[in-house]
Formats: C-alpha cells, sequence, structure tokens
C-alpha cells in the first residue's frame, strides 16, 4: 500500500514538478506599422478659447501629421477631463486609446497663460509625463509643439522634431513675372515668413549647425552667388560669386566652413570648400565629370557628393585632406543624387530613378549598404532630414503643382504637408 | 517507685509526648479555625440580561436573605469552633493535671521511700493508688493509641480510595487516548486514500494534457496566441531585429490580461511599453481548443525578424 502511494508521489511529482520545465513560451517575431491610438482631450480654458487658440487641437495634429498616431474624435469623448483624477481608464481604453493627454491652460498674467498637461498610458494606468509650463500668446504655437515633441517622444523613444522650423523656396507667378521667396515656417508649414523675395531665382537655402542662418544661392545680379543670411536681423552678405556657377552650400558641422560648387573657365563643375572668415577656398574634387552637392560628414572630416565621372550621376565620399581619392557608395540604378546623411550618419538619403520616376530612397551606411525606396511619386526630389533623423522632408508634385511631402525615415509613414500657395521647392529642416 | 518507673518509664515518657502532641495540634486546630476566610461578600459577576426591576427587586431581596443566612451559619459555626476548641482546652487540662497528678504521685512515692517507717497499709493504699493512676493513665495512652490506629486507618483508607480514583482516571484517560489515537488513524487512512485518488485524478490529467499538448491542439492555441500578439503589437522605431524581450504574462480563465511585465529586454523604455501594451491590447487571449491547454501564467518572446 505504501509502496504504491509512494510511487504515485513519485510519479505524480515528476510530471507535475516537471510541467516548470516546459513554461509556454511564444514567440513573437512580427508587429504593425499602425498608428498608435491617442486622445488629446481639449485643454480646459476660457480665456484661450477666447483667443481662439487650442493646444490640444495642435498638439493632435501633429501627432497624426507624423503618421505614428492616430488621434480619438472629440465627438467620441464620452467626457473630457482635465487632470488625471478626473480620468475612467476602463472607458477610455473601451474606446480604444492606448494613451491620453489631458490638460489646462490658464492666464497667469497679461500675454502670459500657463500650460499644464499629463499623459497617461490608458492600458498600465501609469502616468509617463507631468508638466507645467508658462508661454505668451504668440508663445502658444511654440508651446503646443513642445507638448507633442515630449509625448512623442515619451511614447516612441525618439525626440519630437515638431517645435522645429523648415525653410523652403516658393515660386509664385508665371514667365515673365516671376515671384521666387525664401520662406522659413514652423516643421508642420504654419506661421511662414518671407525672408528673401526675389524676381530672379532663388535656390538651395541650407541651415548654419546653429540654426540662425541660412545660406542660399540668389540670381538677383543675374549670375548665381551665394548669400549668408542672418534671420533674427536679416542682415546678408554675399559669400560666393566668382566667375560662372556658385551653388549648392552645405555648412561645416562646425559652422566655419562653406563646402560649394564652383566651376573653372571651362565649365567643369568641381566641390570646394571656403572658409567664411577669410573666404579662403579649397578645392576638394579635381574631375573632369561633375562633381556638385555637397554634404559634410559627421566628424567634419569628409564629403558626400554627387559625380557624374563614371556615366550617370552616383554618390561618392571624399576625405577633405588632400589627395583623399574619392570613393563610389551608390551602385544600384544609373541615376543617384542629391545625397543628405541622417543626424546620426546612420544612412544616406538621396534622389533615386525608378521606372524613369524621380523618388527618395535611403542607404544604410552602417551595415551591408541595403537601399530602399521610401516614395512613390514621379518626381520626388530634394530629401532633407528632420532633426531627429525620423522623418525627411521633399518635394513632390501633386496634380502638376510643387508640394513639400514627408516620409518616415524607414518608408512606413507618408504624409503630405499643408501647402501655401506657389510651387514649393527644396525644403530643408532646422537643427534642434 | 524508682522501681516502677523502671518498669513503666517508657509509658510514662510516651504519655508525656503523646499529651504534648494531643495539646499541641488543639492549638493548632484552634489557630485555623481562627483564620477561617470569612463568608464571600464578592458581588456576583453581571450577566448581561435585560430583566425587569421587579425580578430585579425579587432577587436582590433573595441574595440579601441568602447572604443573612450565611452570616448565621458563619456565626454559628464559629460558634461552635469556639465551642470545640474549649472543650478540647478542658480536656487537655485535665490530661495535663492527670500527668502532674502521676508526677505528684512519684514524688508522694519519693517521699514515702524516703520516710521508711510508714505503714504497710498506707504504702499498699498508696500503692493501690499510685497503680490506679498509673492504670488510668496507661487506659489514657492506650485509647490515644487507639485514636492515633484508627486516625491512621482512616487516612490510609482515604489514600487507598484516591488512588482507586486516580486509576479509574488514569483508565478513562487511556481509553481516551486510544480512541482519539484510532480516531486520528482513521483520518489518517482516508487521506491518504483522499490523496492517492486525488494523485490518480491528477495523473489523469497529466496523460490528457499531455496528450493534448504534443498534439496538434497545442500549436493551434500558440498559434492563435501569436496572431493575437502580432496584430496587437504596435512597434516603436527602435523595435527591430537584434530586439528581445520576454514579458511575462498572466491571465485568468476567459483569458483577460492581468498582469505583463516585460522581465528581461534589450531594448529602450519606448519598446517595453509598446511589449506590455501589445500584451493587454490582445486581452482578452484566445481560448484554448481544450480547457488543459489553458495556462495561467506565460511568458511571450519579443524578437522581431525584420
Amino acid at each position: 500500500m505504501n509502496k504504491r502511494i509512494s510511487c504515485l508521489l513519485a510519479i505524480g511529482c515528476f510530471v507535475l514538478c516537471s510541467r516548470s520545465w516546459a513554461e509556454l513560451v511564444v514567440e513573437i517575431t512580427k508587429g504593425q506599422a499602425e498608428a498608435i491610438p491617442i486622445a488629446i482631450v481639449p485643454f480646459s480654458s476660457p480665456e484661450a478659447a477666447a483667443a481662439s487658440f487650442d493646444v490640444a487641437q495642435l498638439v493632435g495634429n501633429d501627432l497624426a501629421r507624423s503618421g505614428r498616431f492616430k488621434t480619438t474624435d472629440r465627438k467620441d469623448m464620452i467626457e473630457q477631463p482635465h487632470t488625471g483624477a478626473g480620468i475612467s481608464f476602463d472607458d477610455w481604453r473601451r474606446l480604444n486609446n492606448d494613451y491620453i493627454v489631458v490638460g489646462q491652460v490658464q492666464p497667469t498674467g497679461p500675454d502670459r497663460y500657463q500650460i499644464t498637461f499629463e499623459l497617461y498610458n490608458v492600458l498600465t494606468r501609469q502616468r509617463l509625463l507631468g508638466y507645467q509650463f508658462s508661454a505668451s500668446k504668440q508663445g502658444l504655437r511654440t508651446a503646443s509643439h513642445q507638448v507633442a515633441d515630449m509625448v512623442f517622444e515619451k511614447i516612441l523613444g525618439i525626440r519630437g522634431a515638431f517645435a522645429t522650423r523648415i525653410a523652403y523656396i516658393a515660386v509664385l507667378g508665371s514667365l515673365p513675372h516671376r515671384d521666387y521667396r525664401l520662406i522659413v515656417s514652423d516643421a508642420d508649414g504654419e506661421n511662414p515668413h518671407v525672408v528673401m523675395q526675389s524676381n530672379e531665382p532663388l535656390m538651395s537655402p541650407a541651415w548654419s549647425p546653429d540654426g540662425q542662418s541660412l545660406a542660399y544661392v540668389s540670381f538677383e545680379n543675374r549670375l548665381p552667388s551665394v548669400y549668408v543670411q542672418q534671420l533674427r536681423t536679416g542682415e546678408r552678405h554675399r559669400v560666393s560669386d566668382h566667375a560662372g556657377v556658385n551653388q549648392a552650400p552645405a555648412w561645416s558641422p562646425d559652422g566655419r566652413k562653406l563646402a560649394l560648387t564652383l566651376s573653372t573657365r571651362d565649365g567643369n563643375l568641381d566641390v570646394y570648400v571656403m572658409d567664411l572668415a577669410t573666404q579662403a577656398l579649397t578645392r576638394i574634387t579635381d574631375d573632369p565629370g561633375i562633381d556638385t552637392e555637397p554634404q559634410w560628414s559627421k566628424d567634419g572630416q569628409s564629403l558626400y557628393f554627387t559625380s557624374d565621372r563614371a556615366g550617370g550621376p552616383q554618390i561618392y565620399k571624399v576625405g577633405i585632406q588632400s589627395g583623399d581619392k574619392p570613393r563610389r557608395l551608390t551602385f544600384e540604378g544609373s541615376y543617384n543624387a542629391r545625397p543628405r546623411i541622417s543626424p546620426d550618419e546612420s544612412q544616406l538619403a538621396f534622389v533615386t530613378q525608378e521606372d524613369g520616376a524621380y523618388r527618395i530612397a535611403t542607404m544604410d551606411l552602417r551595415g551591408r549598404g541595403d537601399v530602399q525606396v521610401l516614395t512613390k511619386g514621379r518626381f520626388d526630389v530634394s530629401p532633407s532630414y528632420a532633426p531627429n533623423g525620423a522623418e525627411i522632408i521633399y518635394a513632390s508634385r501633386d496634380r502638376g503643382r510643387g508640394v513639400l511631402a514627408l516620409v518616415s525615415a524607414d518608408g512606413r509613414v507618408q504624409e503630405r504637408l499643408v501647402s501655401s500657395e506657389g510651387e514649393l521647392q527644396e525644403p530643408a529642416w532646422a537643427p534642434f | 517507685m524508682r522501681e516502677y518507673l523502671r518498669e513503666h518509664g517508657w509509658a510514662v515518657v510516651l504519655s508525656v509526648l503523646l499529651h504534648g502532641l494531643l495539646v499541641g495540634s488543639l492549638v493548632f486546630a484552634a489557630l485555623i479555625s481562627a483564620h477561617r476566610t470569612p463568608p464571600s461578600v464578592q458581588p456576583l459577576p453581571i450577566d448581561a440580561v435585560v430583566v425587569s426591576s421587579q425580578v430585579l427587586h425579587a432577587s436582590q431581596a433573595a441574595r440579601e436573605r441568602a447572604e443573612q443566612e450565611a452570616a448565621a451559619k458563619a456565626a454559628q459555626d464559629a460558634k461552635a469552633a469556639q465551642d470545640a476548641k474549649a472543650a478540647e482546652d478542658a480536656k487537655a487540662a485535665e490530661e495535663a493535671k492527670a500527668v502532674q497528678d502521676a508526677k505528684a504521685a512519684a514524688e508522694a512515692k519519693q517521699a514515702a521511700d524516703t520516710k521508711a517507717e510508714e505503714a504497710a497499709a498506707d504504702a499498699a493504699k498508696a500503692a493501690a493508688a499510685e497503680q490506679q493512676k498509673a492504670k488510668q493513665a496507661r487506659q489514657a495512652a492506650e485509647a490515644d493509641l487507639a485514636e492515633q490506629a484508627k486516625r491512621e486507618a482512616d487516612a490510609n483508607a482515604a489514600a487507598a480510595k484516591a488512588a482507586e480514583v486516580k486509576k479509574a482516571a488514569e483508565a478513562k484517560q487511556a481509553a481516551e487516548e486510544k480512541r482519539i489515537a484510532d480516531a486520528k488513524h482513521a483520518a489518517d487512512e482516508r487521506a491518504r486514500a483522499d490523496r492517492e485518488a486525488e494523485l490518480r485524478r491528477q495523473l489523469a490529467d497529466e496523460e490528457h494534457r499531455s496528450a493534448v499538448e504534443s498534439g496538434p491542439m497545442r500549436d493551434s492555441y500558440i498559434a492563435k496566441l501569436r496572431n493575437k500578439i502580432q496584430n496587437a503589437w504596435i512597434k516603436p522605431p527602435s523595435a527591430s531585429v537584434g530586439l528581445d524581450c520576454l514579458v511575462a504574462v498572466t491571465q485568468i480563465p476567459g483569458g483577460e490580461v492581468t498582469s505583463a511585465r516585460v522581465t528581461q529586454c534589450n531594448g529602450d523604455a519606448a519598446a517595453r511599453q509598446s511589449i506590455e501594451n501589445a500584451v493587454y491590447r490582445a486581452s482578452p487571449l484566445p481560448e484554448p481548443p481544450d480547457p488543459a491547454l489553458f495556462e495561467r501564467n506565460f511568458v511571450f518572446r519579443f524578437h522581431p525578424d525584420e
């Protein structure tokens, strides 16, 4: 009897105890590229309402435009809490929200507002953010972009770039009376300011690393010259007006030099580096083909550029020390031009030709050099990285009109930027 | 007289000792009775029951009467004790006198010895008187002895009775212990049987379970779980090839997730949060095709291949 029981016990224990060895583990190897559902509850504020400024609306627009979030429609909100204590998590979860932002805008003085907001994870009920800051009425827009930045960063782990700016060229009218404008706006295209206006072409705006100045090409004297303009004061200097071509300026990471394309007397284009203090030139490339569109490496020791030395345009990289031999980076396709590097230099964006169309592509600079074509348009050109590297802004065409568009650096998300009037060209995203 | 003493000295000594003992015990008894505790005057413990005032009044009167009676009885008892003590004292005095008389007689005899010329009749008479007195003393001593013997016998009897009671109690306890032991044994047996039955049942369940687990049903269940989680997981930009995270999940029957906690993870905070959210978003988890496949706790391993 006892023997039988102990035998049973032994077997039982073996079977039951061994259960823990075979714990159920389910492997997850795929995920969705879906947008994350988030509710941005209107911020309470009779004053702000009177000022017709809706912080929550702006935050929601930013997050939605990134393509990584989908915001809950206000008419679907059962309640509109303004603090975390008022959130009924079960209700918000039933409405399929993963996150919720609540907040308030309160006037604290003449032209002074205090913004308070909190971010909660609806699924875990965790409070992820809680901030309070003040702004003038004019600063409410920037403050709202900053709220969106913080929410974006907390959830995605990437610094938000909503409170940054972009520069671009708008072309209005038609020949022979064209109006060219250099415009700086918020990253969402709102709040545009004309920085420079001309009846002759304006081209190639480039941000200084400190975000205080723009370099660009102007044909205001009928021939192309490179100018540097301070945004705050409007003060501008012509820094290059050599005979022939002066184009494609690019600031060095330390802000002391410009790389640009100049031409020799016989019309051959090469890349030079100019010391901004002395305007002394250093020739970087010397090839009978066209070498242009230089872009600095992160360490300021090399330049990426476009060259047709091998036939069609391809992207090369060369050290700025004399005697360095350019190295070709792109081999796929017959047309790869206009290189731009991501802020961490892990990726190169450029224009490639595919099926007769121009599209934005990226190349992995750290791994095996994998190329991914991100866009599907017919004429997608002039890529420029957001300072967080998450998105690329570029120029595209929509029903024959030049517009600005965004694509996430991984190609998952594409968005059209609200376009102001005119043909929009050559967007350049400002640093943080 | 000296001869007499030689012959009967032990009796005289014994008599003296016994009388001393008797006197001592009487004094002791008197002392004890004097220290007897008085009747209790402590109030009765309160029993909180609601009663009418008449009842309370009647019971109060009864209690007072009882107390009076008790006091009277106590007084009576005290008087009786006092009387007994007086009697005993008198008796003790008498006996002490007897001893004294005996002593006086002895002295007289000694005096007679010293006066050799005393008359034989007187001597005989004195001797007779002496004998008579000695006899009386012996009788008293014998009576005392008898009393002592009786007391001892009584004590023995009481001891015997106590032993008997003790024995009976021991027997009763032994019987009780045996009964408890028997009951425990029976309970153990039952428990053992229950355990065996339970083990058999579990083994049967396990057999069923392992049969199910090694079969296609388990694969189908895992596939369902995987699909639901993969559909619920919104990958953040940092979640790419190389990410490897384990999340410990607790569900209740019906599939509702009660806890999802990333245990090991080489990703950033955004990746961890996206993983925990995926599990909560997938709640309720699919139900297993066979209840035997239900696991309260299990692990999802997130390691994207793209």
